[in-house]
C-alpha cells in the first residue's frame, strides 16, 4: 500500500491542457466533404454502396453534390477509405456539435461546423442530467468527461442524479419504445429554462436500429434536441463541445 | 454431433430431440457438468422449434439440439423446474414468440414492456390462424409483493442516479435491510434480433457491435466466428490474433473502468482518479491498433479491416506492457487498503452451488468457484502461447469479484501484448463468400469481459439469415445480483451492483 501511495502521489498531473485538440493521428475520425469534384457521373457509387446506415446521398441532377449525414454516420471509415477523388476525407476535429439537425448533413462548400452565437440561458455553469437509452459505449465516454483527463468540472459542468436540479438533459441511445415515457418524464421533471442534447449517432437517428418494431429511431421521436453531437460513440472532447456549445461558452464558439 | 467452434472444422449439425424428451436429456447433460449455452426458439418447417446449445466443459465441444413443437402448438412443459438457468431464457421465448412454458415458476415478461401491443410477438413469423388463436395475450407486468409488518418498497430507476444504463430495481425492505430485489429489465429492448434478420448480412457486424456497445470487439468477434462457422471458412491466423488482442484490450479497459466505479462507490476518490487515467491509456492503445477507442468496424467476418503496420504493432506491444506494470503498481491502493477491504469482504456473496445452479459465467462465476472460462475450455491456440490461468476464488463476495477483475485485467494486457507482437503481416486478407450456404447454422463463442458470449446464426433455404441469437454473459448473471443483495443494507447495493458490472442493453437486445 505505502509504495503505491507514494508512487501515486508522485505521478504527474494528467489533465489535458489543450482544449478541443484534434483526435490522435491513429484515430479514424469522422468523414468531411471537400470541394473536390466527385466521379459519380462516371458511375462511381463506392462510398454509398458500403455505407451501413445509408448516410450518403449521391449527387442527382437537382442536387449536384454528394451529401453525407453525420447524424446517421457510425464512423466505420468506409467512405473515407474508398473515395477515389478525395471528395470524402477524414476530419479529426473534436468541435463537431451543432445546433440544428440539418447542419449535420455535410455538403461541399458548406462549413462543417455551425457555431452561431445564439442565445444560451446558461453561461458559466450547467448541471446535467444524463439519460442513457441503450448505448453503453456513449455512457462510458460521458463518464470519461468527468475524469481527471477531461475534467468537465473545470468548465462548470456538473452531473446530477436528479432532474430537479438539472439545466441540461443529455440523452444517448436510440430511445426505444420502453424508454420513451421515462425520457419524457425526466424532461418534464426539469425546470425551465432547459437545454436538450442528443449525443451519438444512435441518439440522433437510431443508427443501425432505425426502422424496427421497437421504434428505436432516435430521441427526436419524443424530444426536440437543441444541440446534436455526432459520433459512435462521440469522443469525450466532442461531448464536451456539445455541452459548451449549449452554454454558449466562448471556447466552443471560437473556431 | 460435436464440433469445436474455436477451431472451425466442418459444419455444425443439429440433433433432433423430441420436445417430450428435452427436459430429461438436458437434466442428464447439465448434471454431468455441461453447460446450457443458450435456449431459444426459431421457425421450423412445420411450426416453431426450440433450440438448445450445450457446451461440453470437459471436451470443449458444443452440441445443438432442435426440438420441434407439434404442429400449431404454442406451449411446452417448462424446463426451469429442473434447470434453474433456463428461467430467463423461457421468459424471453414467451415474450418474443408467444410460446408458453407450462409450469414455469415465475413466468412474466422479460423484454416486452406493457408499452407494446399485448398481442405483438415480434419474432413469431410462422403464424397460422390456429397458432394466432392459441397464443394468449401478454399479461401486464406484476412485481412480486413482499408482505409483512413494516415491509416497504423502494423503486429505483429506470433512470438511474449515475451515468449508467436504464433498468428498474424494486427493493422490498424491512428498515434498511433488503428482503427482496426484483430486477425489471427490457427498457432498452431495441428489437436487435429482428433487425439482424432484416439487414444485408455484410452489414450485420455494425449492428452486433451495438448489441452492448461497450463490448463491441467481443460481439464483433463472436459474430465473425459464427459467420465463418456457418460458411466453414476459417479465419487467417493473423486475423484471429488481432481479434483476440482486441477482446483482451477491451477486457482490460472495461475491468479498469469498473475498478474506477468500485472506488467511487467506496467513497475512495483518489483510487478512482488513478484507475481512470490508466483506463485512458489502455483506450489509447485500442485507438492506435484500430482507429477508435471502442475498436468498432474493424472486426468483420472473413477479414480484418485496418490491419496496422508493424511499427504500430511494436508501439502497441510496448504500451500494453507499460499499462500492465502501471496497473500492478497502483492496484495495492485498492486491494491492500484496509478501509476498502472492510467494505468489500463478505459483502454480496454468492455460494458455489448457487453459482452452478444459475449457470453464472465470467468474473462473477470465477469469484464463486466456477472456473469456467471459454478461453480455456474451447480450443484457441492463440491463448496457449503464454502460461496463464484464469484467477478463481471461492468466497464469491465483492472483494473476490474485484480481485478476479483486477487480476484478469493484468493478464489481459499481457496476452494482448503477446498476440500483437506475434502478428506477422499487415496484409488484409479477405475470403468473403459471394453468398451464404442454405439451411445452415453457425455458432461463435468467445470470452467477453463479462463472460461467455454466444452468437448463433441460421439460414433458410434461400441462404438468407432467418434467425440470429445473441446470448450476452449478463443474461446468466442478473439473477445472482438479486440474490447477492438479500439481507444486505440498501446503501451497499451500488457496490454489489458495480462488482458484477452487468450490461442492460446486452440482456435486453
Amino acid at each position: 500500500m505505502l509504495p503505491s501511495l507514494l508512487n501515486y502521489l508522485k505521478s504527474p498531473r494528467c489533465t489535458a491542457d489543450e482544449i478541443f485538440p484534434d483526435l490522435s493521428a491513429a484515430n479514424r475520425g469522422l468523414p468531411a466533404i471537400t470541394s473536390a469534384p466527385c466521379t459519380h457521373g462516371e458511375g462511381c457509387t463506392l462510398c454509398a454502396d458500403g455505407c451501413p446506415t445509408k448516410a450518403i446521398e449521391l449527387p442527382t441532377d437537382e442536387k449536384p453534390e454528394v451529401a453525407l449525414d453525420l447524424g446517421k454516420c457510425v464512423g466505420c471509415g468506409h467512405c473515407m477509405r474508398v473515395c477515389p477523388t478525395k471528395t470524402i476525407v477524414t476530419s479529426r476535429s473534436t468541435r463537431t456539435a451543432v445546433k440544428r439537425r440539418e447542419d449535420l448533413v455535410l455538403r461541399a462548400g458548406r462549413p462543417t461546423l455551425n457555431v452561431d452565437a445564439a442565445h444560451s440561458p446558461f453561461k458559466q455553469s450547467v448541471v446535467v442530467r444524463y439519460v442513457s437509452t441503450g448505448d453503453n459505449a456513449t455512457d462510458l465516454e460521458v463518464a470519461a468527461c468527468t475524469n481527471p483527463i477531461f475534467d468537465a468540472s473545470r468548465f462548470g459542468i456538473h452531473f446530477t442524479a436528479s432532474p430537479r436540479f438539472a439545466d441540461v438533459l443529455l440523452v444517448a441511445g436510440p430511445a426505444p419504445l420502453a424508454m420513451q415515457e421515462p425520457l419524457c418524464q425526466t424532461l418534464h421533471a426539469m425546470g425551465q429554462p432547459r437545454v436538450i442534447i442528443a449525443v451519438g449517432a444512435q441518439a440522433i437517428s437510431g443508427g443501425m436500429f432505425c426502422g424496427g418494431y421497437a421504434n428505436a429511431n432516435g430521441v427526436s421521436s419524443v424530444l426536440q434536441p437543441d444541440v446534436w453531437v455526432p459520433g459512435n460513440p462521440p469522443h469525450p472532447w466532442m461531448i464536451l463541445h456539445g455541452l459548451l456549445l449549449a452554454m454558449g461558452h466562448p471556447l466552443a464558439l471560437h473556431t | 454431433m460435436n464440433t469445436q467452434p474455436g477451431v472451425f472444422t466442418g459444419a455444425l449439425k443439429m440433433d433432433e430431440v423430441p420436445i417430450m424428451q428435452l427436459r430429461a436429456r438436458l437434466k442428464s447433460e447439465i448434471g454431468d457438468g455441461n453447460r446450457l449455452g443458450l435456449l431459444t426458439a426459431a421457425d421450423g418447417a412445420d411450426g416453431h422449434q426450440l433450440l438448445t446449445l450445450i457446451i461440453q466443459t470437459q471436451s470443449g465441444g458444443v452440441s445443438l439440439l432442435n426440438s420441434p413443437l407439434p404442429h400449431d402448438a404454442v406451449s411446452y412443459a417448462s424446463l426451469t423446474p429442473d434447470l434453474p438457468q433456463a428461467h430467463w431464457f423461457e421468459r424471453e421465448i414467451a415474450d418474443l414468440w408467444g410460446i408458453r412454458p407450462v409450469g414455469h415458476p415465475r413466468l412474466k415478461s422479460l423484454v416486452m414492456h406493457d408499452s407494446y401491443p399485448t398481442d405483438l410477438f415480434p419474432l413469431a413469423e410462422h403464424v397460422t390462424a390456429a397458432t394466432a388463436r392459441k397464443r394468449s395475450r401478454r399479461a401486464p407486468y406484476r412485481f412480486t409483493v413482499v408482505q409483512g409488518n413494516g415491509v416497504f418498497e423502494v423503486p429505483v430507476g429506470p433512470v438511474h442516479a449515475g451515468i449508467i444504463e436504464p433498468g428498474h430495481f424494486r427493493f422490498s425492505c424491512l428498515g434498511e435491510v433488503i428482503e427482496n430485489l426484483e430486477i425489471r429489465l427490457g427498457f432498452v429492448h431495441r428489437g436487435l434480433e429482428e433487425r439482424l434478420t432484416r439487414c444485408d448480412w455484410r452489414m450485420m457486424n455494425y449492428l452486433v457491435e451495438a448489441a452492448s456497445s461497450d463490448t463491441a470487439a467481443a460481439n464483433a468477434t463472436a459474430h465473425a466466428f459464427a459467420m465463418e462457422n456457418l460458411c466453414s471458412v476459417p479465419a487467417a491466423p493473423d486475423v484471429r490474433k488481432m481479434r483476440y488482442a482486441c477482446i483482451e484490450i477491451e477486457r482490460a479497459a472495461c475491468h479498469i473502468g469498473d475498478l474506477v466505479g468500485i472506488c467511487t462507490d467506496l467513497g475512495f476518490g483518489a483510487g478512482g482518479t488513478a484507475f481512470s487515467a490508466l483506463r485512458g491509456d489502455v483506450l489509447g492503445v485500442a485507438e492506435l491498433l484500430t482507429g477508435t477507442r471502442f475498436m468498432t468496424s474493424v472486426i468483420v467476418p472473413f477479414a480484418h479491416k485496418y490491419m496496422p503496420a508493424k511499427p504500430l504493432l511494436i508501439e502497441a506491444t510496448r504500451r500494453l506492457r507499460t499499462c500492465s506494470s502501471q496497473l500492478r503498481s497502483i492496484l495495492p491502493l485498492l486491494l491492500n487498503n484496509g478501509a476498502a477491504i472492510e467494505r468489500m469482504e463478505g459483502m454480496g456473496d454468492i455460494k458455489t452451488s448457487l453459482a452452478r445452479d444459475f449457470g453464472l459465467v465470467g468474473p462473477a462465476g470465477r469469484a464463486s468457484g466456477i472456473a469456467y472460462d471459454v478461453r480455456k475450455v474451447i480450443a484457441q491456440p492463440e491463448y496457449e502461447q503464454v502460461e496463464w490461468q484464469p484467477p478463481t476464488y471461492f468466497e464469491g463476495d465483492v472483494f473476490a469479484r474485484t480481485r478476479v477483475r483486477a487480476e484478469e485485467a493484468i493478464v489481459a494486457m499481457e496476452l494482448a501484448a503477446d498476440m500483437v507482437s506475434r502478428i506477422t503481416s499487415s496484409h488484409e486478407p479477405d475470403s468473403s463468400p459471394a453468398t451464404l450456404p442454405a439451411n445452415s447454422v453457425g455458432v461463435g463463442i468467445v470470452e467477453a469481459w463479462r463472460g461467455e458470449l454466444i452468437h448463433l446464426v441460421m439460414t433458410d433455404s434461400h441462404g438468407r439469415v432467418s434467425r440470429y441469437k445473441i446470448k450476452d454473459p449478463s443474461f446468466n448473471n442478473w439473477t445472482a445480483l438479486s440474490i447477492a443483495v438479500r439481507g444486505r443494507l440498501l446503501s451497499d447495493f451500488p457496490l454489489c451492483n458495480k462488482s458484477f458490472g452487468l450490461s442492460y442493453s446486452g440482456t435486453d437486445l
